[in-house]
């Protein structure tokens, strides 16, 4: 049995400017949310300049959120979010017994008093993550007739993982789902909306994930991809297991190698930094992340 | 003259109850036409359009910039609704209203009507409309739906129905109000004796309660309308609305967010606002947490919005209602929220997302019109019968696809008005109508606009009512049971002398930017078309002193942009004149000078817009692009340009608005004198000077004067220093500093230190020394001014102005 792991995390975001800007609005979805297997045992945001004003709140996915205004002229904004939770072993093993896939859509044209709002708000499509014949063809290849949920959702976690190449050079943020499908290779948030667009067309309820994942285990040798960047994945709902996550980026279950910031229909509900600025002519972005798990967590 | 008005054919017909009988409330009307001429007639409607263009009252279909708008079109004859029927229509849209606010108080609250499978989970979550952020909103007095409007059609049977309802920002209410202006005038008497229901208070009641329901603090109470600008097909609208509420017109860009508050930026600093009346559409109304491409929004709004601190009229989100999916469960969520029947029942329209639904649409489809359940998923309706067998096969499978996109509704045969025709005879036509209703949310209720927008269709076949596909509209009289309730006029009367506004609620920094730009461009225009006048003609004439005076001309020619460098001086000056394509030519300049205008329509007079759009009409074709069809077109557009000026001489108020055009303006013919000047004094002062003085508009003065051929020091005296020559350096640079200094009375520093140096300077010359080209003092005067007033616009720029903001790119991870 998996012990649960504490994690330092600290990510670094760091706009350049060629012209000054007057004032910049932000709002960062930095801080890590709190979840029953999930503990934040400590976190601050800190914003340079300083803000003029700064609120923090509670978005409509249950994020935590903070708003960010910088009011004095500035030709570079650096946002340093430093984080600590302790992650505990929260999904099933591949392994684990499961019912047919099917029971985990919906009665069509039922709605009543057993209706999970939080649950059917990710069976449908949203702006990023369209319903697709093309995306329905590649998930049923996995998805046979009444095979048992975690097998399939883990076969197409992998099939995504073998069939499509990793490379930060193919994509950018505006790439669509069927870009995607064609170019077969992209990065996680790709790869997130791929499959996310996959179980959607399938009628599977799917969230899309924004967090970290970890970047080297205990025994220095696995490393995952996307893990000096902020990273993304997926989590889907079955009524036997719950909400459990997948990354299709590492081709696994997401449990406690993940550092979980918050949860959305799509990237855009929860990018980690969206803002509006005044007065810049051209931007450059840099980000810089770590996670790095403290050695014994008991010892807190 | 009524006999080509054609007999019903499976319509209802609001004027006649059987062959030839009008019914009861039409029959005055009836009589009316019946006994008038046709000359008395055509003259009815010849009047009205006169009025119509002379208001300026339009609805632009493809707005441009060249202002293409297309007239308001009217049909002077009312649709008339009896007392009785227009009750029942008044309880039942006001009933509808209250539903709606209800529901749109759960949706973006408790959700208990999802939770409690009275809406299908997916038809909310699936539709764009439903705006996550504005989910939990302090909405003040949970008045979330302000303005209501319905679109109603009735049966042949004689049942009203609605067929939309419309949450998001309602138009057409400016427009019945100008529809009422236009016909009452036209049928004063009929207006009178059949005592037809006021508008008036509608509008008044929208006012009053909007700054009841408005959050309090910081000052009086501030009311906004939000525009999405010029290009809007409903701009008309928004400026009519804007004055007869008395809320500032404003675009996205002049309202910001502080302090968790929203601010009006005007030139005096910012300015709180406590309620916006809102005709953008929400999606776009923040960039920062809704459409982040938005360049209409403000950033922070809906963060405002959540924590009540600014009321928004209707409230973000609003539009999920417009989704037609919902129509088909409003009789139980009535009978569940209300407690009571739904009144006014919807067209019978059932939500493909239903697998049941689906399948009886798919059934009868010929019998049905499908219909997009998100306006921005940009589908086409479809009619069910207008499908042959293979295009039926197509949509079937798009329909099986994506079910949930569509609705099916009942195909109505919608009932049938008379029109006025348009061709020569003069007589009625049937065309198919619908009617727009309005509701207002009051703090005892939803108020009914006893009237309406009735639309007509397009053409006598046409089936569908639309403003946007070319229909036309009529006004709508609801007769009153007993005494019209007059209490509120048309024109406001209840202004009192100390209620008067010398200055309003402070102008918008965006105005003030555009009327300093439109005084500079149309100065630059007038200096231009002088200057391309006064180079173009040196090849014409044959004089010793205009052969010198090429060089000073061309060197300034090059200084503005007419020549480029290398490029053959001539050749460059005539493609200036004529050629739409030069990029610092007299048509280009003349069309940057229509964009900033167009900008500023609010602000403009019929006469003056129509001046405006006229600058470019009759450009040289090509055989006409020769120097004597280009001087002549030159004459043409200066002689436009002074037109022009004198609406602002004569026309406008002399407020800061004013005073802001005259900076831009004198600033531009500061500069341009005294780079000319500066011309002048090139290649040690001998290269002529009649030049000058033509360029200057001074000859005629100078020769009155001093009958002499030019000199230096009296056409020194006449163009730089004389302070009672409208043309000279130091006019202009002291007109500025005056109304830099009236504006530094009302906010403080902003730029009259830049300048008075430089005019003390100049005043303090010794005219019989100082006044030639050797003059270093003169010289330093003239660059020290030039540079002054550079400074100037960067400081004017600064104090007053706004800056765009541009969307931040996003961080991507792995």
């Amino acid at each position: 049995m998996a012990e649960p792991i504490r994690y330092r995390v600290s990510h670094e975001t760091v706009y350049k400017y060629t012209s000054p800007v007057d004032v910049s609005r932000q709002i960062a979805h930095l801080s890590p949310r709190e979840i029953s297997w999930q503990e934040v045992v400590s976190h601050r945001l800190d914003v340079k300049p300083d803000p003029g004003e700064r609120t923090e709140g509670v978005d409509y996915f249950g994020n935590p959120y903070s708003s960010i205004m910088v009011d004095v002229p500035h030709d570079a904004l650096v946002v340093r979010a430093e984080s600590e939770v302790i992650v505990s072993p929260h999904s099933p093993a591949p392994g684990a017994a499961s019912p047919p896939w099917e029971s985990a859509l919906a009665i069509p044209g039922v709605w009543d008093r057993t209706t999970k709002l939080d649950v059917e708000q990710y069976r449908v499509p949203s702006p990023a993550v369209p319903v697709l014949k093309s995306t329905r063809d590649y998930a049923r290849r996995s998805f046979a007739d009444k095979r048992p949920w975690m097998d399939a959702m883990l076969e197409l976690t992998q099939r995504i993982r073998r069939e499509f190449k990793y490379d930060t050079k193919s994509t950018t943020v505006s790439t669509s789902v069927e870009e995607v499908l064609e170019l077969r290779s992209g990065v996680c948030q790709d790869f997130a909306h791929l499959m996310l667009s996959c179980l959607r067309s399938l009628g599977l309820p799917a969230r899309y994930v924004s967090g970290y994942v970890l970047n080297r285990r205990k025994d220095g040798k696995d490393s995952n991809a996307g893990a000096d960047a902020s990273h993304a994945w997926v989590a889907s709902h079955c009524p036997a297991h719950g909400w459990v996550a997948f990354d299709p980026t590492n081709g696994k279950i997401a449990d406690t190698e993940f550092v979980t910031l918050g949860w959305g229909r799509e990237y855009h509900d929860v990018s980690p930094l969206r803002g509006v600025v005044r007065g810049a002519a051209d931007q450059k972005l840099a980000v810089a992340v770590s996670v790095v798990p403290v050695e014994d967590p008991a010892s807190v | 003259m009524v006999t080509t008005y054609a007999n019903p054919d499976g319509r209802f017909d609001e004027l006649f109850a059987g062959k030839g009988v009008p019914r009861a409330h039409w029959s005055r009307l009836y009589s009316t036409l019946a006994k008038a001429t046709a000359d008395e007639i055509g003259a009815m409607r010849v009047a009205a359009e006169r009025q119509i263009r002379e208001s300026g009252v339009t609805y632009n279909v493809y707005a441009d910039p060249k202002g293409h708008d297309r007239p308001w079109d009217l049909d002077v004859l009312p649709f008339i609704i009896d007392s009785q029927e227009w009750q029942v229509l008044e309880a039942g849209i006001a009933q509808r209203a209250t539903l709606l606010n209800r529901i749109l108080g759960d949706l973006y609250g408790p959700q208990l009507t999802m939770r409690e499978g009275l809406i299908p989970p997916p038809l909310v979550f699936s539709h764009g409309g439903f705006l996550r952020p504005a989910h939990g909103a302090a909405v003040p007095g949970d008045v979330h739906l302000h303005i209501y409007a319905a679109d109603l059609a009735r049966s042949p049977d004689g049942r009203w129905w609605v067929m939309n309802d419309r949450t998001q920002a309602a138009s057409g209410a400016g427009y019945a109000l100008e529809n009422r202006l236009l016909v009452s005038r036209t049928f004063p008497k009929l207006y009178r004796d059949m005592r037809v229901q006021h508008l008036a208070r509608f509008f008044a009641t929208l006012r009053d309660s909007l700054l009841h329901f408005a959050p309090r603090g910081d000052g009086a109470a501030l009311v906004v309308l939000l525009t999405p600008g010029p290009f809007n097909e409903t701009y008309f609208e928004h400026t009519l609305l804007s004055r007869y509420l008395g809320f500032p017109l404003v675009e996205g860009g002049d309202l910001t967010v502080r302090n968790g508050r929203v601010w009006l930026k005007t030139i005096g600093g910012l300015r709180r606002v406590h309620a916006i009346l809102r005709r953008q559409d929400d999606s776009y109304c923040d960039p920062l947490e809704l459409r982040s491409d938005s360049a209409l929004g403000v950033a922070g709004l809906t963060e405002c919005a959540r924590n009540g601190t600014v009321l928004i009229a209707n409230s973000l989100g609003s539009g999920i209602l417009e989704s037609g999916a919902l129509l088909g469960f409003l009789p139980r969520l009535s009978e569940r929220l209300l407690g009571e029947e739904l009144k006014l029942p919807s067209i019978a329209t059932w939500w493909c997302g239903e697998p049941a639904a689906l399948e009886d649409a798919i059934e009868k489809m010929d019998h049905l019109v499908f219909k997009p359940v998100d306006r921005s998923h940009n589908l086409d309706i479809v009619f069910g019968n207008d499908l042959d067998e293979e295009s039926l096969q197509d949509f079937r499978s798009t329909l099986k696809a994506r079910p949930e996109r569509y609705i099916a509704q009942e195909l109505v045969h919608v009932s049938q008005a008379p029109v006025l025709s348009r061709g020569a005879e003069v007589g009625l036509e049937p065309r198919c109508v619908g009617l727009r209703v309005f509701a207002v949310a009051t703090p005892g209720g939803y108020m009914v606009m006893p009237g309406g927008l009735t639309r007509v269709a397009s053409s006598a076949k046409a089936r569908v009512v639309s403003m946007q596909r070319g229909g036309g509209s009529k006004d709508t009289w609801v007769l009153s049971p007993g005494q019209v309730d007059t209490s509120f006029t048309l024109l406001r009367t209840t202004v009192t002398a100390a209620d008067l506004v010398r200055s309003p609620a402070g102008l918008p920094s965006r105005l003030a930017e555009n009327l300093y730009w439109f005084g500079r461009y149309q100065e630059r225009c007038e200096d231009t078309a002088r200057l391309l006048r006064l180079a173009l003609s040196l090849k014409l004439q044959e004089n010793e002193d205009e052969e010198n005076s090429q060089l000073p001309i061309h060197e300034l020619a090059s200084e503005n942009g007419l020549i480029a460098a290398g490029e053959d001086a001539d050749r460059e000056l005539l493609r200036a004149a004529v050629d739409i394509e030069h990029p610092d030519g007299m048509p280009r300049k003349l069309r940057t000078l229509q964009q900033v205008a167009f900008h500023l329509r609010e602000r403009m007079s019929h006469d003056n817009w129509r001046a405006i759009n006229g600058l470019l009409d009759e450009m040289p074709e090509d055989e006409g692009k020769a120097v004597p069809g280009a001087l002549q077109w030159l004459d043409v557009v200066a002689s436009r340009l002074i037109t022009l000026s004198g609406f602002a001489l004569d026309g406008m108020t002399r407020d800061h608005a004013w005073r802001f055009m005259s900076i831009g303006r004198r600033l531009e013919r500061l500069l341009f004198q005294c780079a000319a000047v500066q011309c002048a004094f090139l290649h040690d002062g001998q290269s002529g000077l009649s030049w000058l003085l033509t360029l200057s508009d001074s000859i005629v003065t100078y020769r009155a004067r001093y009958m002499t051929s030019p000199e230096w020091l009296p056409v020194l005296d006449l163009v730089v220093v004389d302070p009672s020559n409208p043309r000279s350096v130091l006019f202009q640079a002291g007109g500025v500093l005056d109304y830099l200094e009236v504006l530094e009375r009302s906010y403080g520093p902003c730029g009259s230190d830049l300048l008075r140096p430089h005019v003390r300077f100049l005043q303090t010359l010794d005219k019989a020394k100082d006044l030639n080209p050797e003059s270093k003092a003169l010289r330093e005067a003239i660059t020290g001014l030039r540079g002054g007033a550079l400074d100037l616009n960067d400081r004017l720029t600064r104090c007053f102005f706004n800056v765009r903001q541009s969307p931040l790119i996003s961080s991507f991870g792995a």
